[in-house]
């Protein structure tokens, strides 16, 4: 504390362990909180085709197209520890072969400030929804979920599932269309 | 050049780094407080950065200076003797003992 150095050093080791125990704070705060909110799905429109997979088992796969629309109200979510959300829709539905799959159909992030009132009309899936097989056709409960991971200013990095989702039966035939 | 820095005085007494470590701390947790509690109501972490960052600006201003108020209580030095050869370089060496003997 004699010299101008080492005021400034222990003034600033000073100001940077307050600085973490308030990011600890801000941590802290909103660790408990629940981030789920109510989503509403729902699929207008379900077309099945039988494609070759090159990425995968080299045979013909199904090829699921889904037109969605998307309403959630985001705004509850966000507080003063988030700094985005990753918002994905996820197939979630059981084959003969595996039990469980899951396919990422569409993502979308969604930064501090931006419109949080989610109003999606006919949307195409972002990614391809392709079975490793042919597990799609007839398929009667293809699950779809809105999930999203939290990403914090400190603390842990939450993944959420919406409340909320919709089950579509997937047609029996190939290249038809059917509308719900 | 560097003697030019070194010839700065910047040393404060005692009292006066103990004062001033009194007074950054203070002004630094007082800061955190307010801007913890401010980025809470208005939902904004940033905020609480600024005006942590504000405390640590103004108690800079405050105590890396060595200013007045932190010299009020110099050691009292004994007075400088005058630099002499033979005789009078005795004479310390006798204030010395006398002090001890008390």
């Amino acid at each position: 504390m004699n010299t101008v150095l080492s005021r400034a050093n222990s003034l600033f080791a000073f100001s940077l362990s307050v600085m973490a125990a308030l990011t600890f704070g801000c941590f802290i705060t909103t660790a408990f909180k629940d981030r789920s909110v109510p989503v509403d799905i729902h699929v207008s429109r379900v077309m099945l085709k039988n494609v070759d997979d090159f990425t995968g088992p080299r045979e013909r796969s199904d090829l699921g197209f889904i037109t969605f629309d998307l309403s959630a109200n985001l705004q509850p979510i966000f507080d003063w520890n988030v700094k985005q959300l990753f918002l994905y829709l996820s197939a979630e539905y059981t084959t003969k072969t595996n039990a469980l799959n899951q396919v990422v159909l569409w993502d979308k992030i969604v930064l501090r400030g931006e419109n949080t009132k989610l109003n999606l009309k006919e949307m195409k899936s972002k990614y391809f929804f392709f079975d490793d097989g042919n597990g799609l056709r007839a398929n009667k409960n293809i699950t779809l979920t809105m999930s999203w991971n939290v990403v914090p200013n400190a603390g842990i990095l939450p993944l959420v599932t919406g409340s909320g989702h919709m089950s579509v039966p997937f047609p029996e035939s190939y290249e038809t269309t059917k509308s719900y | 050049m560097l003697s030019i820095f070194n010839s700065i005085p910047t040393h404060m007494d005692y009292k006066g780094q103990k004062l001033a470590e009194q007074i950054f701390q203070g002004i630094i947790l007082v800061s955190a407080v307010i801007g913890f509690a401010y980025g809470l109501i208005i939902e904004q972490f940033g905020w609480t950065v600024y005006i942590v960052l504000a405390g640590f600006a103004v108690s800079c201003l405050l105590t890396l200076p060595p200013w007045p108020m932190y010299r009020q209580n110099p050691l009292s030095w004994q007075p400088a003797l005058p630099d002499t050869t033979g005789e009078t370089q005795q004479k310390p060496q006798e204030n010395l003992k006398k002090k001890k003997h008390k």
